[in-house]
C-alpha cells in the first residue's frame, strides 16, 4: 500500500510528439475527428448533431498516496451510460510526482447536442512502471485511486471559458473528512486537419541549474487559447546532463498547434525526480516563426519572465530549428473520394442458439405480417452504411454454422444457394438470400468465424496481386456465443496485416464479453495458438441493443474505428490517395511529351 | 530461373516489454535474424536508449534457402557480464510466403518472445518482404494506380471543348503477359 517507488525513467518520456509503431491508428493526429461518419450524414443532407471536442485537464493539491515522494497522477475520463455502465472514453499520460499536474495528453470525446453526457473523471496515482508503456495498458487494479469528479459535459461547454473546475471526490462520492483536491476540466473543439509537422530541436548555452552536475533540460511547447492562459500540447524527453542537448524529433499535427501563425509558447525545464522542475527559460514563437529560424539556420534566445513588465532577462541560451519537415497525413475521406473502394460481405450466424426459427421468440423468426426479425433489422441499418460507402454494391452474403442441403454442417456457405457464386446485389439482395437461406439450411453450430474471416482474407489478398486501392470489411451478424474462442483468434492474426476489417455486430441480449475479447481496445493485442501477435486491432464490435435504444447511432457505432483501422493500413504500406499519384504521374508524364 | 534461395528484406522495428532476470532490460538490445538452418544471420546496431521497449528501425537483408521453413529472431542485451540471449521467436515461411498475397508484398508481422526457459517475454515487431526478381519489379511498387487519363493533344490549357488523348498508365499489367 501506498507505493514508495516512482518510476523516474517513465517521467523523463516525451509525451504529444512522438511517433508511434506504424501500424498503429494514430488517433491523436486525426484527433478522432471521424470524417467517415461527417460524410454519410453530409451526403443524406443532414449536418451530424455532433461536435468533436478535446478535453484537457489540469488538478490542484490531489492526494499524496507515495511515501517517499509524491503521487504520480493519471486522468481517465468515462462515460456513464443509461444503464449506469461506464464506458471509457481516454486516459491522460502519467506526471511525475506532482500534486498540482497539468497533463498534456487530450482526451477527444464527441458532444451531442441532443443528448445528456454524463461524464465521470477519475485520478488515479500511478505505482507501476510507465516508461513506454502504453497509458491504456495500465492495469487500474495496481494503482491507488485519488478522487473522482463528474459532471455533465454540456456543463463545461456552455461556461463562458469552456473550463469547469470540480471537487475532488473519494468513492461512492462521500467527501469525508478529506480534502481530495480539485479537478479542472477545458473542452476545445477540434479542427481536422491533415497537415502535420516533424521538427528537431537543439539549444545551445543553456543555463546550469543542477549544483553537482549539469542541468537535465526538456521542452515543454504550449498554445496559447482564445480564452486566454495556454494549454501544454507536447513536452520533449529528458536529456540528462547536457547544456547544449539535441530531442529527438517532435510531430506535432496541426490540430495540436492550431494554425501556423498561431504563437507557440515553448519553455525549457531543467528536469528533477523530485517533480519540481526548474524553468531554464522561455520564449514565444509561431510554426512560421519556427520554420524561418530552421531556413536561416539562426538561433532564438530564451528569456526568463519578469515581474516588471518589459524586463525580462534575455539568457544566454538559444533554441535552434536542425530540421523542419512538413508531411500531409491524409484523411479517409481523402482516400475514399479519390477512388479508393470499401469492398463490404456479410456473414450470418445460421447456428442453433438463435432458437428454432418457426418460433416467434427465435431471433431467425420470419413473421408472416412482415416485421423485421433482429437478423433483417440489422441487416437493413448496417445496409444503409454499406450501400453509401461500396461502389458497386456487389455483396458477397456468407453463413455459417449452418446445416446445408448435402447434409454437413458448413461454417462458411454462400447464402444465396449458388455453389460458385457468394455474391448478392444491394441490400434487397442480401435480405432475399438471407430469407432464401432460412428455407433451405437447417440452424446447428458450432458457432465459429474462423473460417468466414479466412474467406474474407482470401478474398482481401487475392485482390492485392490486381491493384491496391480495395479495402475490404467483413460484417459478421451474430447472436454471440462464440465456441472456439482461439480458432477465431488465429484466424484475426492472420489477417490482421491484409486490408481488412471485422465489423461484429451483435443482435440478442447475450453477454458480449468475448467479443469485446476480440475488440482489443483495452490494448491488449490478439495472440495465435503459434505465438504470432496481431499486427493491427483490425475488429470492431456494435451490439445492435446500443443502437436500438438510442445510445449510438448505427452509423457511428460501425463507423467509429474504420477509418483508424483504414488509414493505419495505407500509412503503414505508405499508400497514397489515387490522386496524388496521378497527379504527381501527370506532371512527369508531361514533361517527357 | 530456378533459384534455390529468396532474399528476404526484413525491417526490424522494435520489441515491447522486454525483461531480463524480471527486470526489464535498460539498453543495449540487438537483435539477430537467421535462417533455420543456420545457413545465415544479421544483426542489427545495438539500440542504447529506448529501455524494454526498444527501437531499431533498422533494415536486414538474407538469403533463404527454398528448403527452410523459417527464420529465428534473437533479441540480445549487452550486459557488463556479456552479452545475453534475452528472447527468441520463430517466423515460420507461411506467414510471409502467403497462398493468395502477391509476391513482393510488405507483411508487418508480430511475435511473443520466448526465453530459455520457455517464459514469455514481450513482442517482436518486425516487417518482412521477399524481394522478387527483377522481371516482377512493378509488380511489388505500391504507388501505381490502375486509372487511365487524358492528357489534352493540343496543349492548351483550357479544358473545355478541347480534344484529349488518353493514354493508359498501368505498369502491371504490361508486365503480366510474360
Amino acid at each position: 500500500m501506498g507505493g514508495c517507488f516512482s518510476d523516474v525513467r517513465g517521467g523523463k518520456d516525451a509525451v504529444g510528439g512522438d511517433l508511434p509503431r506504424p501500424t498503429e491508428p494514430n488517433a491523436k493526429n486525426d484527433g478522432a475527428h471521424n470524417d467517415a461518419i461527417e460524410l454519410f450524414y453530409r451526403a443524406h443532407g443532414a449536418y451530424p448533431l455532433f461536435t468533436q471536442l478535446e478535453l484537457s485537464f489540469s488538478a490542484s493539491k490531489l492526494l499524496n498516496l507515495d511515501v517517499t515522494s509524491k503521487s504520480d497522477p493519471m486522468v481517465i475520463v468515462y462515460l456513464k451510460k443509461n444503464d449506469g455502465k461506464l464506458e471509457e472514453l481516454g486516459r491522460t499520460e502519467v506526471i511525475l510526482n506532482n500534486l498540482n499536474p497539468v497533463w498534456i495528453q487530450k482526451v477527444s470525446v464527441a458532444y451531442q447536442f441532443e443528448m445528456v453526457q454524463n461524464l465521470i473523471f477519475r485520478v488515479y496515482d500511478v505505482d507501476t512502471q510507465y516508461h513506454n508503456v502504453p497509458v491504456k495498458t495500465l492495469n487500474l487494479k495496481d494503482q491507488e485511486f485519488l478522487g473522482e469528479g463528474s459532471c455533465v459535459l454540456s456543463e463545461i461547454v456552455t461556461k463562458q471559458n469552456r473550463s469547469l473546475t470540480l471537487t475532488l471526490k473519494g468513492k461512492n462520492g462521500h467527501g469525508g473528512l478529506r480534502n481530495f483536491g480539485t479537478l479542472t476540466v477545458h473542452a476545445e473543439e477540434t479542427i481536422a486537419s491533415r497537415s502535420a509537422v516533424e521538427i528537431k530541436f537543439r539549444c545551445a548555452h543553456l543555463d546550469n541549474k543542477d549544483l553537482f552536475s549539469k542541468s537535465d533540460p526538456f521542452l515543454r511547447i504550449s498554445r496559447t487559447v482564445e480564452t486566454g492562459g495556454s494549454i501544454p500540447i507536447c513536452k520533449t524527453e529528458v536529456v540528462d546532463n547536457n547544456l547544449n542537448p539535441t530531442w529527438k524529433p517532435l510531430c506535432l499535427s496541426m490540430q495540436q498547434f492550431g494554425s501556423k501563425d498561431n504563437p507557440l509558447v515553448i519553455e525549457c525545464f531543467d528536469f528533477n525526480s523530485d517533480g519540481n522542475h526548474i524553468l531554464i527559460g522561455k520564449l514565444q514563437k509561431s510554426v512560421a516563426d519556427l520554420e524561418k529560424l530552421f531556413k536561416e539556420k539562426s538561433g532564438v534566445n530564451f528569456f526568463i519572465p519578469s515581474s516588471r513588465a518589459g524586463h525580462e532577462k534575455v539568457l544566454k541560451g538559444q533554441l535552434f530549428v536542425d530540421q523542419f519537415c512538413e508531411k500531409e497525413q491524409f484523411s479517409f475521406v481523402d482516400y475514399i473520394s479519390s477512388g479508393f473502394e470499401l469492398n463490404f460481405m456479410v456473414a450470418v450466424d445460421f447456428t442453433g442458439s438463435n432458437g428454432d426459427p418457426r418460433k416467434p421468440e427465435s431471433l431467425h423468426y420470419i413473421d408472416p405480417y412482415g416485421r423485421l426479425n433482429s437478423y433483417q433489422q440489422a441487416i437493413t441499418e448496417v445496409g444503409q452504411v454499406i450501400q453509401f460507402y461500396d461502389a458497386d454494391k456487389s455483396f458477397p452474403a456468407l453463413g455459417f454454422g449452418g446445416r446445408t442441403a448435402n447434409g454437413t454442417v458448413s461454417h462458411c456457405f454462400n447464402l444465396n444457394g449458388n455453389a460458385s457464386e457468394s455474391e448478392v446485389v444491394g441490400v434487397e439482395g442480401i435480405m432475399a438470400a438471407y430469407a432464401n437461406a432460412l428455407r433451405n439450411v437447417a440452424l446447428s453450430g458450432p458457432t465459429l468465424f474462423g473460417q468466414v474471416v479466412n474467406r474474407a482474407a482470401e478474398i482481401a489478398a487475392r485482390s492485392l496481386s490486381s491493384n491496391n486501392n480495395k479495402y475490404y470489411v467483413l460484417l459478421i451478424i451474430t447472436d454471440g456465443i462464440l465456441t472456439d474462442l482461439q480458432e477465431t483468434k488465429d484466424a484475426l492474426v492472420r489477417a490482421s496485416n491484409l486490408p481488412l476489417s471485422i465489423l461484429i455486430v451483435g443482435v440478442g441480449n447475450a453477454d458480449f464479453k468475448q467479443m469485446e475479447i476480440l475488440d482489443a481496445d483495452n490494448g491488449q493485442r490478439l495472440e495465435s495458438s503459434t505465438g504470432r501477435i496481431a499486427t493491427r486491432d483490425i475488429v470492431q464490435f456494435v451490439p445492435m441493443r446500443d443502437v436500438q435504444s438510442g445510445q449510438i447511432s448505427v452509423v457511428q457505432g460501425l463507423l467509429e474505428e474504420l477509418p483508424g483501422q483504414f488509414l493505419s493500413y495505407m500509412r503503414s504500406m505508405d499508400i497514397k490517395p489515387l490522386t496524388f499519384n496521378a497527379a504527381a504521374q501527370a506532371s512527369r508524364a508531361l514533361e517527357i511529351l | 530461373m530456378a533459384a534455390n534461395s529468396r532474399t528476404l528484406e526484413i525491417k526490424v522495428i522494435s520489441a515491447e516489454n522486454v525483461k531480463l532476470d524480471r527486470k526489464s532490460i535498460k539498453k543495449n538490445a540487438s537483435v539477430t535474424v537467421r535462417t533455420d538452418t543456420n545457413s545465415q544471420f544479421c544483426t542489427t546496431d545495438i539500440d542504447t536508449e529506448g529501455g524494454a521497449y526498444p527501437r531499431w528501425n533498422e533494415k536486414l537483408v538474407l538469403d533463404l534457402p527454398t528448403h527452410s521453413k523459417s527464420i529465428i529472431v534473437e533479441v540480445h542485451c549487452k550486459t557488463s557480464s556479456g552479452v545475453r540471449m534475452v528472447g527468441t521467436a520463430t517466423v515460420p515461411a507461411s506467414d510471409f510466403v502467403g497462398e493468395y498475397v502477391p509476391e513482393g508484398y510488405l507483411h508487418f508481422l508480430s511475435y511473443t518472445l520466448r526465453n530459455h526457459k520457455g517464459e514469455r517475454n514481450g513482442i517482436i515487431n518486425i516487417s518482412v518482404r521477399m524481394k522478387v526478381p527483377e522481371m516482377y519489379a512493378c509488380a511489388s511498387s505500391t504507388t501505381w494506380s490502375h486509372s487511365t487519363m487524358g492528357f489534352p493533344a493540343a496543349g492548351n490549357k483550357s479544358f473545355g471543348g478541347g480534344v484529349v488523348t488518353g493514354v493508359p498508365v498501368w505498369y502491371g499489367a504490361y508486365q503480366k503477359n510474360y
